[in-house]
């Protein structure tokens, strides 16, 4: 391991300690790795933002001759104005552009993509040729489905037959979260993991070869 | 004409997109203008990137020059923003140090700094999670006792350990959990939550394209 | 105050020693388990392998630096696996804060393994805004939404590229993610141009995509570290996220223990509390 690596996994590990002092409590090492985190990501965006728009998107097909580019270039320059309390107005034109087109995209593949499949997919024949499982299975699916969108339809008291659906639907909606916590809690436990790793292999590794 | 004109030009934004969806990529002048507007909104859209830093600028700026308590810390991040950005601009044909390859100051403050702190913030959900698991999570009602046994079921199941001790209880255990409580009850709820959202997102889609929504273009 | 409300009120931070030790032991002994195989890694394995070899597949990086425990694995050996086959990889990412970064340093790292050559057997397209529009607007032109690659050289010069106008040319797609775009990989892309996917994700989104596995639009998931794990030992490269399985029993097996625990306590003080009233 070269000197630089070296230096390189000691700073690493420097600001993941600074952030893992707050489980003890917060204090100016937190402080300080937190406000020069906010810093390096905004800074990332500028980066970012000049290469792959400014650049690779603007610049370079406009010098090679795509002059209609300069209209998305200007409506982009337009979004500044809303930091501009008096003339704030005028970037509405390139939000509505951005928010209208993606709605547009929105519209179709939320139905064409999502509802239509989902719902296509929910309907199975309640007594399956393929035996018992697949009866079951059909049976958790439908009943589930149906007993989770009724649940959460508020716009009618839940009382009656819409109440005992209802109530079925909290059972498999329970039993749904605490599947998700389940997975929830090995999520975070797994980046903990990556953390605990870096320092342990990396950072005390390190060690071994300044020793 | 301040909020008539963005309605309008959202309404066509949009429409293009939807009957375009219609109509062959190739064949087609709308199919070749579908592209086009695409990359626009990639281009216009990049800008609102920038718009938040301007914000953090102007902020902590404020701060510093107002000596508000902690303004140390303000400009520190202000410091940190522009350490960043500006190698990032500058060509690297001037020097391996700019730009954002391998090797640049860029991709240095990125990879050394940056990404272990953001790694580290989320890592401490682990702690946080045990706590919140010894002090939160009881089994008040039936419902609440229903969802903690999915959990721990669920929690030993994904682990090699609990795989095996499920399976003391007999080899298809496992696979019960996998194909009746993630592929069954959870998939049928999932896709309650899914088919409800879809429904919510498209008829949002239709009012914003129609101006019924306009809450995106702010006050005035 | 009785043993119960002591308990109750035990200081956060004993809890979290438990945990850090709880992660480090496995460390100083290290253990490996037996992996088992979940039907949909074997699934997402098996749709990869029945690719012909040198297909096109394009594998996104759509993870932020904070989850790269859990994805970055599963990148690696997807890489490893796709390499192995001789597909050409298509990388590409929606995500703005270290998307582009970590594309570019994972994919060339695993290339160079392999000997493969950039512009020829992989491409990093990068990063453009407006996840929306450019999974839309892939669809009929790659190079209207990326007129370059990540490095600023154009489409035109790449001689991979040259060939892959659109979804139409590529055989399958393999999402690494850890937010929402996987929705819209699938309702906007597969949806209409109907390329199969196969999605990696945390652990978190798992449970939301065992709808879309039994509708067919997704082919195959991985969940979080443990489904990182199982592809490793499919690739037959087991790595960080194999060794991480120890680790990971073991928090695992110590939050159940505080769960009841916590329970436990909780429903003896307030028998206690009975006693006392009475």
């Amino acid at each position: 391991m070269s000197g630089i690596e070296i230096l390189q996994i000691w700073v690493a590990a420097f600001f993941t300690l600074a952030i893992f002092s707050f489980l003890y409590k917060d204090n100016p090492l937190f402080k300080f790795g937190e406000h020069v985190f906010a810093g390096l990501s905004a800074g990332y965006y500028i980066g970012l933002v000049w290469k792959s728009i400014i650049l690779q998107q603007l610049w370079y097909p406009i010098l090679a001759g795509e002059w209609l580019l300069v209209f998305p270039a200007m409506l982009g320059l337009l979004m500044f104005a809303r930091l501009i309390p008096k003339i704030s107005w005028v970037s509405r034109v390139s939000l509505a552009f951005v928010m209208g087109n993606t709605a547009g995209v929105f519209l179709i593949s939320q139905l064409n993509g999502m509802i239509l499949p989902q719902m296509q997919a929910t309907m199975l024949p309640l007594v399956s040729p393929d035996g018992f499982g697949a009866t079951l299975m059909a049976l958790i699916i439908v009943v589930g489905v149906i007993s989770t969108l009724i649940y959460f339809y508020f716009s009618k008291e839940h009382t009656g037959a819409l109440g005992v659906t209802a109530k079925v639907g909290i059972w498999f909606i329970m039993v749904a979260f605490g599947a998700h916590f389940g997975y929830t809690v090995m999520a975070r436990v797994s980046l903990l993991i990556g953390r605990v790793y870096f320092l342990y292999h990396d950072w005390l590794g390190s060690f071994y070869q300044i020793l | 004409m301040r909020r008539v004109a963005p309605v309008i030009i959202a309404f066509l934004s949009g429409f293009v997109m939807v009957i375009s969806f219609c109509f062959s990529p190739d064949k087609t002048v709308l199919g070749r203008i579908e592209p086009k507007l695409l990359s626009w909104v990639t281009i216009v859209g990049g800008f609102t990137l920038l718009l938040g830093v301007v914000s953090i600028t102007r902020v902590n700026w404020q701060g510093v020059r107002r000596k508000k308590e902690g303004w140390g810390y303000k400009l520190l991040t202000l410091v940190s923003v522009y350490i960043m950005a500006i190698p990032a601009m500058l060509p690297s044909s001037w020097s391996p140090l700019f730009g954002d390859a391998e090797g640049s100051i860029y991709d240095w403050l990125f990879t050394y700094i940056d990404s272990p702190m953001m790694g580290t913030m989320f890592a401490m959900l682990a702690f946080y999670i045990a706590s919140a698991a010894y002090r939160a999570f009881r089994a008040r009602n039936p419902e609440a006792t229903l969802l903690l046994t999915a959990a721990v079921l669920v929690m030993l199941w994904r682990i090699p350990m609990g795989e095996a001790f499920l399976r003391l209880f007999g080899e298809n255990v496992p696979g019960f959990i996998n194909t009746y409580l993630m592929g069954g009850v959870n998939a049928a709820v999932q896709r309650g939550i899914v088919i409800g959202a879809a429904l919510g997102a498209a008829s949002m889609s239709l009012r914003i394209m129609l101006g019924i929504e306009r809450t995106y273009m702010g006050k005035g | 105050m009785n043993i119960w409300d002591r308990l109750a009120r035990l200081d956060r931070r004993w809890i979290y020693l438990l945990v850090a030790l709880a992660v480090i032991f496995p460390l100083i002994v290290p253990t490996t388990f037996k992996i088992h195989i979940t039907p949909e890694a074997r699934q997402l394995y098996d749709a990869v392998e029945a690719l012909p070899d040198s297909s096109v597949v394009m594998l996104t990086f759509d993870y932020y630096p904070s989850t790269l425990a859990e994805t970055e694995p599963m990148s690696i050996a997807a890489l490893h696996h796709l390499f192995r086959k001789d597909c050409r990889v298509v990388t590409v990412t929606t995500i703005p804060l270290g998307g582009p970064s970590i594309a570019e340093r994972v994919t060339r790292a695993v290339a160079a393994e392999h000997g493969k050559v950039y512009g020829v057997d992989y491409v990093n397209l990068g990063f453009k805004y407006g996840y929306v529009a450019v999974l839309k607007g892939m669809g009929s032109s790659i190079e209207a939404i990326y007129p370059t690659d990540n490095s600023s050289v154009p489409l035109s010069e790449l001689p991979m590229m040259r060939s892959i106008r659109n979804y139409g040319d590529i055989s399958f797609i393999y999402i690494v993610s850890d937010n929402a775009i996987v929705d819209y990989w699938i309702s906007i892309v597969n949806a209409e141009y109907a390329t199969p996917i196969g999605i990696g994700v945390t652990a978190v989104s798992a449970p939301k995509y065992y709808a879309f596995i039994s509708s067919g639009q997704v082919t195959g998931l991985l969940g979080g570290m443990k489904g990182a794990a199982e592809y490793e030992r499919l690739v037959s490269k087991e790595a960080m996220a194999f060794k991480g399985m120890a680790m990971q029993s073991l928090v695992h097996l110590l939050i159940i223990a505080l769960v009841i625990a916590g329970n436990i306590g909780f429903f003896a003080g307030r028998r206690a509390k009975k006693r006392t009233a009475a």
